[in-house]
């Protein structure tokens, strides 16, 4: 079933510790009494910590590429035998 | 989309101006951060491991949550760097020691979690990667509405909260759905 957007804010505002006291207390005590609702914020934390994880694994990946021009391309050779030779002894 | 080119152009820019500061900072800290380790009695290859790891760890500190000032970055770098080492070095020695007296942590094998993430991941990956990018650019990068708006092109940040509500509901369905039947499979 389709969450509401309103849902979806309210639930993504409580996983960001968002919500004002109130707001938060009332939440709390709708989580005990709709499950629907438990479900969704279940799915929606994991949806958020995947996405987390994608952007950390893209982040990854542009260091290597970085690292990658550094000790290939030849604008930066001085720079890469610099390092080497720390390793080399 | 008409402005598709232009998104393109922009969503460039941006990464191009993360690959610079990547680049920068890479050459400011990394030979600090590589002597160190070549005099601890590390490899090439660790050294690289272990300043990448440290990089994420700066990137997500001081770049995205602003814990700490930017100015002093490789010093940052070279702590983060060393205390990585240390880190990493001690658990190997720990590998080695043969003491019975350790005891075992019995805890839910991770394998069985990151199996079914990283699947999902690269399901992700392929069939809805540009939600991917806008929520990670929200979650991760921790990016303002307004900054959003301008990176993908939208008309302001009340349609970029559209589009990233309505990638929220579409990706966190796949993840529910996917997840559920890679559980079935595996019971």
């Amino acid at each position: 079933m389709k969450t509401s957007w309103n849902e979806l804010r309210l639930t993504e505002d409580y996983l960001l510790s968002r919500l004002p006291g109130q707001e938060r207390v009332l939440f709390e005590a709708r989580l005990i009494l709709e499950p629907e609702l438990k479900n969704n914020l279940y799915w929606q934390q994991k949806t958020s910590e995947l996405v987390r994880t994608y952007g950390r694994q893209q982040l990854r990946k542009e260091i290597r590429q970085v690292q990658q021009q550094l000790f290939a391309a030849s604008e930066y050779a001085s720079f890469a035998s610099r390092i080497r030779r720390f390793f080399s002894r | 989309m008409a402005n598709t080119a232009i998104q393109e152009n922009q969503v460039k820019d941006q990464t191009q101006s993360r690959e610079m500061l990547l680049m920068e900072l890479y050459q400011q800290a990394f030979p600090m951060a590589a002597r160190y380790m070549s005099r601890m009695g590390g490899s090439f290859e660790e050294a690289k491991d272990i300043f990448q790891d440290a990089l994420v760890i700066y990137y997500e500190q001081v770049v995205v949550a602003e814990a700490a000032p930017r100015q002093n970055a490789r010093a940052y770098l070279l702590g983060i760097s060393k205390h990585l080492w240390n880190k990493r070095f001690k658990e190997k020695s720990r590998d080695v020691s043969l003491d019975t007296s350790d005891r075992l942590n019995i805890e839910p094998d991770p394998e069985y979690q990151e199996v079914s993430a990283s699947r999902l991941l690269r399901l992700l990956h392929t069939a809805g990667r540009k939600c991917m990018e806008l929520l990670s650019a929200f979650y991760y990068e921790k990016l303002p509405m307004e900054e959003l708006a301008k990176r993908y092109g939208f008309s302001g940040p009340r349609s970029a909260t559209v589009q990233k509500f309505k990638c929220l509901e579409k990706v966190k369905h796949t993840v529910k759905e996917k997840s559920l039947s890679y559980e079935d499979i595996m019971e």
